[in-house]
């Protein structure tokens, strides 16, 4: 039914357009360097138990565990950071064992883990979640004792005067953690106006429903003929290859 | 047979740059990402209807080819798992997509000049089938691989190919000549 001429005419339709130019080196220059940021993961100390991973710090690659299902734990959470730094994931599945921490910490903490990727709250906001507003310095003493960074991720904690607190592994580290979600958006856009939005800015609001657009990248965005909101987006670029290599040196 | 025989030099060169790769030679995958380059770029972008995402696509899938290259066994040849691990992520892409946009056709949004024309209306019409058809499809008439390499890459039945790509076929014939009417 189907014959051979109509193969070959379909063959040509199906045929893409070429790569861009310099694409191989592109991708190949970006995959390097998302994965120099992933093999940072490495050297991350590991504790876990049956339960959970119980400790997680940059080290130099030392693993706490008694138990095979411990190890095969320690192994996961290990690969899933490495996946987070080099960009490929947002969120972690590995079970946690916080029984050593006392309740006023844990609560604190569990209600960190909540904070989306990408998203930022305040240490007053956790002190409210937890009913202690009056509690706001003990949320980040608490924080600053996080067993499990990045996992619980206390990094998105931060002043209500939009200052960046405190990170028990360097500001440095905190802000680049925070650049990394920051530059891996959930963008919307109108294909009316052709500008896109960080979610959550005022101008986004304005987008009628069904001229909503939305892309995982700045470049994608500009790709398909986008600009970036003056208000929300000005000036910032999606990941890029100094961006990750930065990152790589802070770890 | 013919065709795994015609692909054999190519195959052994994956195979050994592969292992290659997997045991820390850089020079190895930089290789391989340039023998793939092209084809990985026609796939992904006939997946994805979209030039940054295709782009996107590429580099998700060879950052999981690296990772992956030591678990990589020569029982495989290394074509069949190299377009698995790209058509699986492009797959997993498009349902992302789907989610969150909640449109199926999201390429006419960018209709850019009149002679990109046919080329949207290509990817308008693909964008119809399902994820798992067009993969078929792409890997057979974009690839030119055989039914059985498609079948293995897919981790499918021959005839699962055949009456996938006969119906996204049927499909695609109907979608574009609704589109150029």
């Amino acid at each position: 039914m189907i014959s051979r001429e109509d193969d070959s005419r379909l063959r040509a339709t199906l045929d893409p357009p070429a790569p861009a130019p310099g694409f191989a080196e592109r991708v190949l220059r970006a995959v390097r360097e998302r994965r120099r940021a992933g093999a940072a993961a490495l050297a991350f100390d590991v504790a876990a138990s049956d339960r959970g991973i119980a400790g997680l710090r940059p080290g130099s690659g030392r693993v706490e565990a008694a138990t095979r299902r411990a190890r095969a734990l320690a192994k996961r959470v290990r690969a899933e950071l490495a996946e987070y730094l080099e960009g490929l994931r947002s969120y972690f599945t590995v079970p946690l064992d916080l029984s050593t921490t006392a309740s006023f910490q844990r609560s604190v903490l569990d209600v960190a883990a909540t904070i989306p990727f990408g998203e930022v709250r305040s240490y007053r906001w956790i002190a409210e979640a937890i009913g202690k507003p009056g509690a706001v310095r003990a949320v980040g003493t608490a924080l600053g004792r996080n067993p499990v960074p990045i996992v619980v991720p206390c990094h998105r904690v931060l002043r209500s005067d939009g200052g960046l607190g405190g990170y028990a592994f360097g500001l440095d580290l905190k802000e680049r953690l925070l650049a990394l979600e920051h530059e891996t958006p959930a963008l919307v856009g109108s294909d009316a106006t052709r500008i896109i939005c960080r979610h959550g800015c005022g101008d986004e609001q304005r987008i009628a429903v069904h001229h909503r657009v939305v892309f995982a990248s700045l470049s994608e965005a500009r790709a398909s003929g986008y600009r970036a909101c003056r208000r929300c987006l000005e000036g910032r670029s999606s990941p890029s290859s100094p961006f990750f290599r930065n990152l790589a040196k802070a770890l | 047979m013919g065709a795994a025989a015609k692909h054999d030099d190519g195959e052994s060169a994956d195979a050994v740059l592969l292992a290659a790769a997997a045991a820390g030679d850089e020079r190895a995958f930089a290789d391989l990402v340039r023998r793939y380059e092209r084809r990985f770029y026609a796939v992904a972008r006939r997946m994805l209807g979209d030039d940054g995402e295709a782009e996107d696509a590429v580099q998700t899938a060879l950052l999981q080819i690296h990772r992956h290259a030591p678990a990589y066994r020569p029982q495989w040849s290394g074509s069949t798992w190299l377009y698995r691990i790209l058509t699986n992520v492009c797959i997993d892409l498009w349902r992302k997509r789907r989610r969150r946009d909640g449109l199926a056709d999201a390429p006419e949004l960018r209709a850019a000049g009149p002679r990109d024309a046919e080329r949207i209306d290509v990817d308008r019409a693909l964008a119809k089938l399902p994820a798992e058809a067009r993969a078929i499809l792409l890997l057979c008439y974009v690839e030119e691989l055989s039914y059985r390499e498609v079948a293995r890459v897919r981790g499918v039945t021959v005839n699962t190919v055949k009456t996938q790509l006969a119906r996204a076929k049927r499909a695609l014939r109907r979608h574009l000549s609704e589109v150029n009417r």
